[in-house]
């Protein structure tokens, strides 16, 4: 009797410690940090050439759309600030993407340029839509990103 | 004149008779637990009656203040607050409807009135039961009515009350109209049905606090809750696929789930109640994982609400975001008083909740029930963690960070693989410990043939691998033979260790274990069937038929996992085979995804009731054949606020190639298009993906079979 519930906490210990390597090593692969663009650019030098997830709002009058090459550049800046930093976007324009808008953006920094290459671009509606669940969101087309 | 008359007087009462509703409803909800805590504690059955009523009068009265904000919003009332921020004179009578669940104020209510329907419900079902246990049970359902009660009435700063006018008898000219992106047919259903299968998730939480609270801990109160739990699992299941079809069609990325904060605060109450659904057999049949069983529930119950924490307190940052509030943290204050009183009850009734049986081997179908539940709460809890890793990182690195899409591919594959296998393996091992017998009978020709579809899988993923490294060589102008080598054996051998490419082991494995499991499950119901036939003396349809018919909670329950094995497989083709090319097109150019050519012809513009819809004509072809024409285009709504120059929202066209979709997308329209204009379009092939909406509708009609199935009143457990 012993033997079988030792057996049975051995067993649900490996199962447990599996699920615990993988998530832990997962999520140190994984993880990038989320900033607002002020203390991006504070972080400048730790953040060169890495994944980040940058949060703020399109910044007024910074976007342009080139059709020919399917890329959107913009700008985003800091909620309540002046801040900004540059993002290069290669997909279709989301819907919502409007000036003043919230946006956050996943992708790899380049400090010298204070840019972002996003792979991932989500809009979210300002003032106009106060309550709804009024969002979209565009990706990369890699496999991992859908 | 008449009619608009009458619309107008009745317009002038109804918000205040809707708000006036609501605060007797807190009333009557105050009055329902204080009637049923008394009434049974002195065993009065009149005060007990007292306290059932007043769950009945809190249905009426929630539902006369919806009806009043559903008037509002059908008679275009823009002196209330919530019918301008939701609705305007344009939008279609449909969308003016389904605005209720359009914003936050309304979806309280909706989710509250919901709520109510429930309650009034078990009270129903229950009038002429013998026991105090609904009574019990009806405790917890009042006070999750309060809260919901006591936010719907507007005293917690950032929601307000979503019957409120604007002050000083000010009405707007108009209203705002409801987000363009919400007006669709599946978001009109996806809500409710969300909201529908969360708040079913309330009766059996309600039914094991009752249950700790009357000290009647046997497998009553399960199986009185056990159809609300399956039926909450079935319209959780539409409503979450509801959600993502709607992203499918709607935000033009080709794609159905994203790993949001608030798509995974849908699934993860969906995972636990499908541990629940699975450890509450275990009790019925061998008296065990009492306690579990309450836990489970529990969580269940409590992850519905989280939700509401995670998008509102504004703490994660979400694709769907709502309005941020104070609201995110009272919800967070409720989970965790109602978790402790639920704790509180258990260790007053700790020694009741101890199994009467023991686990008695690794390979019984106990445990590979236990394993189950391991993996569906594994599962759930790696999702929060990923979730909630913004706080998590915060609180111990100091500095917040997030995890993109690819942790949760990543992290789900290998747990979700076991429980797929687990989806065959459960029904046919024997309970208690398997023995040499059932290993041959049951085991071996589902993983005899389970391997060899493995290894054929193998072969075509391999020549398939092959077959597209020859193409990209020929694209890129290289010799085929640097790509492959000339040796027809090395070749093969070649392909099936996939040089140079990646191994699809998980799709391989994929196969193994959908054929495992369906081959298992097929034979469960040829062996039951045969057996059928044979001592009915009927034909093997009719013998079929019957089989379903006597047992159709367990047979319900094998057509739920032939559903999921159909969704497994639709995920492997759809998210892992996928072809996606973007391109800039004029009038006249053409474009190649797959083995389809893609024609821009003409452009096209159709005045629709409250939108212009813009798009181009698509000929779409394969190998110089006409297959279909494909119109994506891009819709302008006449909003109230439209900003000038709103680039619209994104239309996809998808046309069905059987199980496979293709998916065009376009880019922004300019005002004009010439024929020198280029437009931007992206095409999706996506493999498989009907397959997904098929093992749904499967896993949904297996559900339908397993509710209609009475619960047995004389369980075993129960003499056990």
């Amino acid at each position: 009797m012993k033997q079988r519930r030792l057996k049975i906490i051995a067993a649900s210990a490996i199962l447990l410690s599996g699920f615990v390597v993988l998530v832990l090593s997962t999520t140190k692969k994984e993880s990038m940090p989320e900033l607002t663009p002020a203390k991006l650019l504070v972080n400048a030098d730790r953040t060169d050439n890495q994944n980040v997830k940058v949060v703020g709002v399109i910044s007024e009058e910074s976007s342009t759309w080139d059709a020919a090459n399917t890329k959107l550049t913009f700008a985003i800046r800091e909620p309540e600030g002046s801040e900004t930093v540059n993002v290069v976007y290669n997909e279709l324009k989301p819907d919502n993407f409007t000036d003043g808008g919230n946006v956050f953006v996943e992708g790899t920094y380049n400090a010298e340029k204070n840019l972002v290459v996003a792979t991932k671009l989500t809009t979210k509606c300002a003032s106009k839509y106060e309550g709804a669940e009024s969002a979209t969101t565009q990706k990369s087309s890699s496999y991992l990103s859908r | 004149m008449f009619i608009e008359e009458l619309v107008e007087s009745v317009q002038r009462v109804t918000a205040e008779l809707g708000q006036a509703a609501i605060w007797l409803s807190v009333l009557s909800a105050i009055w329902a637990i204080g009637a049923l805590l008394i009434g049974l504690r002195q065993r009065n059955a009149q005060i007990v009656r007292s306290g059932r009523n007043a769950i009945i009068a809190i249905f009426i009265l929630i539902t006369i203040a919806t009806g009043a904000l559903i008037f509002g919003f059908v008679t275009d009332d823009f002196s209330m607050m919530y019918v301008v921020e939701v609705s305007s004179a344009a939008q279609p009578l449909l969308y003016k409807i389904t605005a209720l669940w359009g914003a936050m104020s309304g979806s309280l209510l909706l989710w509250l009135w919901i709520l109510t329907i429930a309650g009034a419900i078990v009270v129903w079902q229950n009038k002429k039961a013998s026991d105090t246990l609904a009574d019990y049970a009806l405790i917890p359902i009042a006070i999750v009515q309060l809260f919901f009660l006591i936010v719907v009435t507007g005293v917690i700063e950032g929601v307000y009350n979503p019957l409120a006018r604007f002050p000083d008898g000010i009405a707007m000219p108009d209203g705002r109209g409801m987000n363009e992106l919400l007006q669709t047919p599946s978001m009109a259903l996806h809500p409710p049905s969300l909201y529908v299968g969360w708040i079913g998730l309330t009766v059996p939480f309600a039914f094991a606090v009752g249950a700790l609270a009357s000290g009647r801990i046997g497998s009553d109160w399960v199986l009185r809750s056990r159809r609300w739990m399956l039926f909450s699992w079935i319209i959780l299941t539409i409503g979450i696929t509801l959600g993502g079809n709607w992203a499918y069609q709607e935000l033009g990325w080709g794609g159905y789930w994203a790993w949001d904060p608030v798509e995974n605060a849908s699934f993860m109450p969906w995972l636990l109640g499908t541990a629940y659904l699975h450890s509450v057999m275990i009790q019925e049949k061998r008296n065990m994982l009492k306690l579990w069983n309450i836990l489970l529930i529990t969580l269940a119950f409590q992850f519905t609400l989280l939700g509401t924490f995670i998008t509102r307190s504004g703490v994660i940052t979400s694709v769907h975001s709502f309005a941020q509030s104070d609201i995110g943290w009272y919800f967070l204050g409720f989970i965790l008083a109602s978790t402790a009183g639920v704790i509180g009850l258990i260790v007053h009734r700790w020694q009741r909740l101890k199994s009467a049986n023991r686990l008695q081997s690794l390979l019984s179908r106990e445990s590979a029930f236990i394993a189950n539940n391991w993996l569906l709460v594994g599962l759930t809890g790696i999702i929060l963690w990923g979730t909630l890793w913004p706080i998590i990182s915060e609180a111990i690195q100091g500095e917040k960070a997030a995890v993109p899409e690819a942790f949760f591919n990543k992290v789900v594959i290998i747990p979700g693989l076991l429980l797929l296998f687990l989806t065959g393996a459960g029904p046919i091992i024997s309970w208690k410990k398997i023995t040499p017998n059932n290993f041959r009978r049951m085991f071996v020709s589902p993983l005899l043939i389970g391997l060899v579809a493995a290894a054929v899988a193998w072969i075509f993923l391999a020549f398939k691998a092959h077959a597209a490294s020859v193409a990209a060589a020929e694209a890129a102008n290289v010799a085929v033979a640097e790509v492959a080598t000339p040796n027809l054996f090395m070749r093969v051998w070649e392909f099936l260790i996939f040089k140079g490419q990646a191994i699809p082991i998980y799709s391989v494995l994929c196969v193994f274990a959908s054929v495992f499991v369906i081959v298992a499950i097929f034979s469960e119901f040829y062996r039951g069937t045969k057996l059928r036939t044979k001592r009915q003396e009927t034909s093997f349809l009719n013998g079929l038929w019957l089989l379903i018919q006597r047992n159709k909670r367990r047979y319900g329950g094998y057509i739920v996992h032939i559903g999921i094995v159909i969704v497994y497989i639709g995920i492997m083709g759809s998210k892992g085979y996928f072809l996606l090319e973007s391109a800039h097109l004029k009038l006249g150019d053409s474009m190649e995804v797959g083995t389809y050519q893609l024609t821009m012809k003409d452009t096209f513009e159709e005045e629709h009731e409250n939108y212009l819809r813009r798009g181009v004509v698509f000929d779409v072809e394969k190998k110089g054949k006409h297959v279909t024409t494909m119109k994506p285009a891009r819709h302008y709504y006449d909003q109230a606020e439209q900003a000038e120059g709103e680039q619209g929202t994104i239309e996809s066209a998808i046309h069905a190639i059987g199980l496979n979709d293709l998916y065009t997308a376009l880019g922004p329209l300019p005002e004009k298009i010439g024929t020198d204009t280029y437009l931007n379009v992206q095409v999706y092939h996506n493999p498989l993906i009907k397959v997904v909406w098929i093992g749904v509708a499967v896993m949904v009609l297996g559900g339908i079979i397993a509710i209609a199935q009475k619960s047995d009143p004389n369980p075993r457990s129960q003499t056990a």
